[in-house]
């Protein structure tokens, strides 16, 4: 479904991301994995594309998308879950979930002006669609309150709820965990859990071992940069250059 | 109810006010109105899209300037009236295509250049009259009849209030409005919900050029007279103050806040021109004003002031506004 095939990107001539290879396979869940500077966030943006590589091809869907803009990549099928709170303020919860499915409506300045029937057939599609995901991540209760006043755990909630709203095939979930209590971290992990039951696709981008071995069906490590290792959670946690690079750091 | 209620009051009001005022408390009247109207696209542009524009002055020109010129040219003064809001609309997708790729203080200072830029090219081209601007615009009417009173104007203006707030109440209650106000908080994440940032930020700078070009046309056929006097850098100033003032993000707060700051400049002004107050005491009064209320209302009404009046209603009837 998304293969990524010898990409680099350097900044100020360090490389960040050096020939990186990787797939995901449809129904998969992938981790990512690798010390900090390993180049996870680097090879995020660059799948998302929020930055562009110097070199190298993705494919996402069997479509060429290094050169498309992040919005495209969003239309094609592809939801991000961001690290850093990136809810939108002023904003209730569920106003934030239905900007998820900006990319599957069409309704534009005209048709809400002039409240056409295009804004209202839009506006009904939007708000099942957003119920449906404030439901799945069990927010319905908060869904009228503002979205920035939710503590940080029901955020990462609610991205995740923007992100199911459109859809995605291919779900990219940045450093899910980093940030949340045991509690809420059990909670998130649950919830990928069933995403994963239902068939969802997901790139699973994460500092925490444990989160991502429990997780994934497949772990990609990074380090400095480049892959060092590729496998199911077992061969990796027993690859000397992963336990040297990292398992022994981060002991 | 409540609200409903309070909206008819107010329409109620509007509509009255023509029919009492006397010919210069309807100038001010009026004026109001055209400062509400591009308050309006301005709290559009920074309170929802996130977007500065010290420019919007521009808009409101070449909504004037479009308007004269075709007037003058002898097109029927309904078809200058149409135009206006859209050669704004045009100008500000042509001069947006650059100037959006700037953010926050760089995209203040751009907006601003480009009205003084448009100010000192009106003052010096022939067709636009140069310095001295073109007069004698004909009374703006529809076939054989001429609006000529000033009660009319005002009744032309404030329909045109009406359609603006109309506009935007729509646009920010559905899919572009949530685009707008999630764009405004993050470039990056609104992207990724698929939202062509760079076109939706186009879109609503040319919105508000739009009504700010609608409200410069009024201006010209009830003035009769355009130039680039007309269109100081200080009434785009003024805008952004009056947008601060009642509220950004509030369509209601644009009006407030548009209201608040012409009756304290028309107070002020009064008081710069009684016997024994300096002769250049009007001018440092107003000047001074929107610094004193902006710095005053920063400090103590951060939200502006709807917002801060409707928190003292019950929470029942906050909860719809």
């Amino acid at each position: 479904m998304l293969t990524v095939t010898g990409v680099s990107r350097s900044f100020g001539g360090v490389y960040a991301v050096h020939d990186v290879t990787l797939g995901v396979a449809e129904g998969e869940v992938c981790g990512v994995i690798g010390p900090n500077g390993a180049g996870k966030s680097t090879l995020f943006n660059l799948i998302t594309g929020h930055l562009t590589a110097d070199r190298g091809e993705i494919s996402f869907l069997g479509r060429r998308v290094e050169r498309l803009a992040p919005h495209r990549r969003a239309r094609l099928g592809m939801s991000i879950v961001f690290q850093a709170a990136r809810v939108f303020r002023g904003m209730t919860v569920r106003e934030n979930v239905m900007v998820g499915m900006h990319g599957r409506t069409r309704a534009g300045f005209v048709s809400a002006a002039l409240r056409l029937p295009r804004h209202h057939h839009d506006e009904r599609e939007i708000a099942r669609a957003a119920d449906t995901a404030l439901t799945r991540v069990g927010l319905t209760e908060w869904a009228d309150r503002p979205a920035d006043l939710l503590p940080i755990g029901q955020q990462r909630a609610l991205q995740l709820a923007r992100a199911l709203c459109a859809r995605p095939r291919l779900l990219l979930l940045d450093e899910p965990a980093s940030g949340l209590r045991a509690g809420e971290r059990e909670h998130l992990a649950a919830l990928v859990e069933e995403l994963r039951a239902d068939g969802l696709t997901i790139l699973l981008i994460e500092h925490d071992v444990a989160f991502v071995t429990r997780l994934a069906d497949r772990v990609v490590v990074l380090d400095l940069g480049q892959v060092i290792a590729d496998g199911s959670p077992a061969e990796v946690r027993a690859d000397p250059l992963v336990l040297a690079a990292y398992l022994g750091q981060a002991s | 109810m409540r609200r409903l209620a309070g909206g008819l009051l107010v329409a109620a009001a509007t509509l009255a006010l023509p029919a009492v005022l006397d010919d210069s408390a309807l100038a001010v009247y009026i004026l109001l109105g055209l400062a509400a109207m591009v308050t309006v696209g301005v709290s559009l542009l920074m309170g929802y899209a996130g977007q500065v524009s010290l420019g919007q002055g521009a808009f409101y020109a070449i909504g004037a300037y479009t308007a004269a010129l075709l007037a003058l040219g002898g097109v029927p003064p309904l078809a200058g009236l149409i135009a206006a809001p859209l050669v704004a609309a045009a100008s500000a997708l042509v001069i947006g295509t650059p100037l959006l790729r700037l953010r926050g203080h760089h995209l203040a200072f751009a907006t601003l250049a480009m009205q003084l830029i448009l100010l000192s090219v009106a003052g010096q081209m022939e067709f636009t009259g140069g310095d001295i601007g073109l007069q004698a615009i004909p009374q703006f009417g529809i076939g054989s009849w001429e609006m000529s009173s000033a009660a009319a104007y005002a009744y032309l203006t404030w329909a045109g209030v009406a359609l603006v707030m109309l506009v935007t109440y729509n646009v920010s209650t559905s899919r572009p409005g949530r685009a707008l106000r999630a764009l405004a908080t993050s470039e990056t994440a609104a992207a990724s919900s698929g939202i062509p940032v760079g076109r939706y930020k186009l879109a609503v700078f040319a919105l508000s050029a739009a009504f700010a070009g609608l409200a410069g046309s009024i201006y010209c056929f009830y003035t009769g007279y355009v130039a680039p006097g007309s269109f100081p850098v200080l009434i785009s100033i003024q805008y952004i103050v009056m947008a601060v003032v009642g509220g950004l993000g509030t369509i209601w707060g644009a009006v407030v806040g548009a209201t608040a700051i012409t009756l304290l400049v028309q107070g002020l002004n009064i008081v710069g021109a009684l016997p024994g107050m300096p002769t250049y005491a009007p001018s440092v009064l107003s000047y001074a004003v929107y610094a004193l209320v902006l710095i005053l209302v920063v400090l103590f009404l951060p939200q502006g002031l709807l917002p801060a009046l409707t928190r003292r209603l019950p929470s029942r009837v906050r909860a719809r506004s």
